[in-house]
């Protein structure tokens, strides 16, 4: 047995009354097709290990590191279970007893030893004097092109954000279920960021400042949304809910307010805005199991073809990343095309 | 069983089986109390793949046990004898659509939810409505014959089936009922299949009847101080000959944990009756809803609010669905047990069940809710208790005989939708003592080496707490 850490969640899982509800848009349910594959096989096999009825082993491991953590399961459940919770616990048990993913364990490091992801010492922050704080995160860290069209648009509307030197906010230590590393390295991440609150570029960054410290974080979009000048882009396009915006953060309006603002045509797809579907490339799954977070990933395009849109707007750097190459394998065995960009881009357009 | 692990695969393909404990863990349980590991998880493509998987099972003597979305609340998917759990999803392709005859054929593999979202451009829907739609299999729902809160009007799975393709126990592949809506002669067969609960055979194709999709649809909530009274308005409304397309008891146990779960925002009165009706022409709708308003309000129904808002019922209408799993927010520590969770009532004695079901649960030390389809007599109860309470189970024990006994004393049965498997099983055995050596002979006569299904329904253990482990971690005292 692990370290432990399901032991709390004995009652969480009891109230799961097995309904299976949480299988309808579970994306690696959807590709896989096995029980042990969706939500609710997540948690009967973290049961088991709790109960000692399941040892820790390889194979439970794999299934437990196959998840996006995309929430979906948690937006459907009736009974309010807190399946993330329970996946992230059950990983840690079972790092605890030796069953760390080597790509996972090599991100951890990379944290330890350099504050980002990457293992990159070069990956540093746009130092800059401001008002409001701005964090960035590892994804926005080496997307310096990124970073600073949104700098330069928060300035233009007025808001001048401070940057400051900045280590990871250790989210990636906590979903992969390094619990200890993570706590020794929140000591480390308050040190870098004393702040009550701030303003956080990246969704999935967004949600855990507030749920794994407990700060007052807004992300980027809040912000600008309250601010944005009217424009007439002319532009259709589809709109990517990512999984922490809309059911990690319940920002579903904002996104489209500003770019209705900005005279951009949206047209929804089958699942949107608080069922949005995943877009594969959550929960350390690209890392260990890139091949299913591709087939996610395709659904995901093939869903915004269907709309007609030539371009799919995001606004998680993450889902850009993977939707992007979905998109170009769709276009290449398919022949069907559509455009992915990130909404720093057509605010840019709209308020340069 | 271990050796034979090869021969499977060589009939389904390496992928799609499974004998790792992890996968046999998960498919060990259901939706229901029980807990039994299978040998081995088979997952089958076509109808050939189950014909060869049932050969072989019978050769061997090993027992088959076909799994939907595993989420039955009785236990029919947990393997008593283990054997080969022989999940259906990959059977799942919508294989005729014939609006002009009112039918569709299908895999049984196929979501009932998925199946209405691609008839719905044809104007048509399959009506049984269970409130797991959004999971569960045509399988599961022919095993069960499974309803929903919709059958007051349209009712269950089995009046929706015209006909079947089932491979038997010995492999053979035969075709039951047929394609028309009147089919008079012989046996029923295709009839006797839907909630036989996988014990006959293995149901693979199903073409079944559909409705038009109504035009109009409006739906009322009104909110009872007493729960009597709205049982009396429930047996009321259709003893006057309104058929409502919904009529839907929530006593204030269910109240609760709905808008604790869900946030509902239901009034906090003693039951509340939902009702809705549909039609194809407006005034109609209209007329029925507002001779169910005066029902209830000379049964001291108040508050009665009535929307066609579509927006407003689906909101309403995903609350009922959803009230079964929220019960286990009910209060801390305790969790909602499908026991005792659907028995069917003469529709004058429903305001006395309810009554009965909360004197029997306080005498029991247990909560119980009482909720249901209640205008086709369908009451639904769960026990809220703390699972891993020994003496909690003995508890449970004593309150669903008392239940059963209740029931049968006013004339009622034991399942009106959701099986019996193995947790109704001693009771029901009980209501049927007449029709069990009948059932016994029917079984042997399809499935002489008792493979299919073993040891549910008629031979299912005569205590339901020791049929098999539970699947909670249960302790002394």
């Amino acid at each position: 047995m692990g370290a432990g850490h399901l032991t709390r969640l004995e009652g969480e899982m009891n109230t799961c009354i097995r309904c299976a509800y949480c299988f309808e848009k579970c994306p690696v349910f959807n590709e896989r097709g096995w029980d042990s594959d969706g939500a609710r096989g997540k948690v009967i096999l973290s049961y088991g290990l709790l109960t000692g009825q399941l040892k820790p082993s390889k194979y439970v491991a794999d299934k437990m590191f196959r998840c996006t953590c995309c929430r979906d399961c948690i937006e459907r459940c009736p009974s309010n279970v807190n399946v993330i919770d329970i996946v992230s616990s059950a990983r840690a048990d079972l790092v605890a007893s030796g069953f760390a993913g080597e790509t996972h364990k090599q991100v951890v490091e990379n944290i330890k030893k350099t504050g980002n992801i990457y293992g990159d010492a070069e990956v540093v922050s746009p130092l800059k004097e401001g008002e409001t704080p701005l964090f960035l995160g590892c994804q926005y860290l080496s997307r310096p092109n990124k970073t600073k069209k949104y700098i330069a648009i928060l300035e233009k509307l007025g808001i001048h954000p401070e940057v400051q030197k900045e280590v990871c906010c250790g989210f990636p230590m906590e979903i992969l279920g390094f619990k200890a590393e993570f706590e020794s390295h929140k000591e480390k991440f308050s040190q870098f960021f004393p702040h009550k609150g701030a303003i956080a570029l990246c969704p999935t960054c967004t949600v855990f400042l507030k749920e794994g410290y407990g700060l007052d974080a807004k992300h980027v979009l809040q912000v600008i949304s309250e601010k944005i000048p009217e424009a007439k882009l002319g532009l259709k396009v589809t709109y990517h809910d990512p999984c922490d915006f809309s059911r990690g953060l319940k920002i579903i309006d904002e996104p489209r307010k500003i770019l209705k603002k900005l005279g951009v045509e949206i047209v929804e797809m089958k699942d949107s805005k608080v069922q949005s579907a995943c877009c594969g490339g959550g929960g350390g799954i690209l890392m260990s199991d890139p091949s299913l977070s591709d087939r996610i990933a395709k659904n995901r395009i093939r869903q915004a073809i269907e709309t007609g849109a030539d371009t799919l707007i995001t606004s998680c750097p993450t889902c850009e990343q993977v939707l992007k190459k979905a998109a170009t394998d769709v276009g290449g065995s398919e022949g069907k095309n559509i455009a992915v960009r990130n909404i720093e881009d057509i605010i840019w357009m709209g308020v340069k | 069983m271990k050796s034979d692990i090869g021969m499977l695969k060589a009939i389904v393909g390496e992928s799609d089986v499974s004998d790792e404990l992890a996968d046999l863990y998960v498919y060990s349980s259901d939706a229901s109390v029980h807990q039994a590991l299978p040998s081995v998880v088979v997952r089958p493509k076509t109808i050939e793949e189950v014909q060869q998987v049932m050969r072989y099972a019978n050769g061997n003597r090993v027992p088959v046990i076909a799994r939907g979305a595993g989420s039955g609340m009785s236990g029919h998917a947990v393997p008593i004898d283990g054997g080969i759990v022989l999940d259906m999803k990959r059977m799942n392709r919508i294989l005729e659509i014939k609006p002009e005859d009112i039918l569709c054929k299908v895999e049984v593999g196929v979501v009932n939810d998925e199946l209405n979202r691609v008839l719905k451009p044809y104007g048509f829907f399959f009506p049984p409505t269970p409130s797991s739609g959004n999971i569960c299999t045509i399988g599961g729902m022919i095993g069960t014959n499974a309803s929903g809160n919709r059958a007051v009007k349209y009712g269950a799975t089995r009046d929706s089936v015209l006909g079947l393709k089932v491979v038997l126990a010995n492999g053979d592949l035969v075709k039951l009922g047929s394609n028309t809506r009147t089919d008079a002669s012989g046996y029923q067969l295709a009839r006797l299949m839907v909630g036989s609960e996988g014990t006959l055979g293995i149901v693979v194709e199903a073409t079944l009847l559909l409705s038009p999709l109504p035009k109009y649809r409006a739906m009322g909530i009104a909110n009872f101080d007493k729960l009597e009274d709205a049982g009396r308005a429930i047996s009321d409304i259709i003893s006057t000959g309104i058929t409502p397309s919904m009529l839907e008891l929530m006593d204030s146990v269910a109240i609760t944990a709905v808008n604790r779960a869900l946030n509902l925002g239901l009034p906090d009165v003693a039951a509340i009756v939902i009702f809705e009706c549909d039609g194809m022409v407006k005034e109609s709708v209209g007329h029925d809803i507002a001779n169910i308003r005066k029902t209830c309000e000379r049964h001291n129904g108040s508050g009665i609010t009535v929307s066609d808002d579509p927006k407003e019922m689906a909101r309403i209408y995903e609350g009922r669905k959803k009230l079964f799993p929220s019960l286990s927010r009910y209060g801390e520590g305790l969790v909602s047990t499908p026991l005792a969770d659907d028995m069917a009532v003469p529709m004058s004695k429903i305001a006395d069940c309810v009554q009965e079901i909360h004197k029997v649960a306080k005498r029991n030390n247990v909560i119980m809710s009482a909720y249901g389809h209640c205008g086709s007599g369908l009451i639904h109860t769960k026990i809220m208790m703390d699972p891993t309470k020994e003496s909690q189970w003995e508890d449970a024990k004593r309150a669903v005989t008392e239940i059963y006994e209740y029931v049968y004393k006013i004339g009622g049965t034991t399942s009106g939708e959701h099986g019996i498997a193995l947790s109704k099983a001693p009771s029901w055995k009980v209501e049927k003592k007449d029709s069990l050596e009948m059932m016994r002979a029917i079984k042997r006569a399809l499935d002489p080496h008792n493979i299919l299904n073993p040891h549910k329904l008629m031979d299912a253990p005569d205590d339901w707490t020791k049929a098999t482990a539970l699947r909670y971690n249960v302790r002394r005292g």
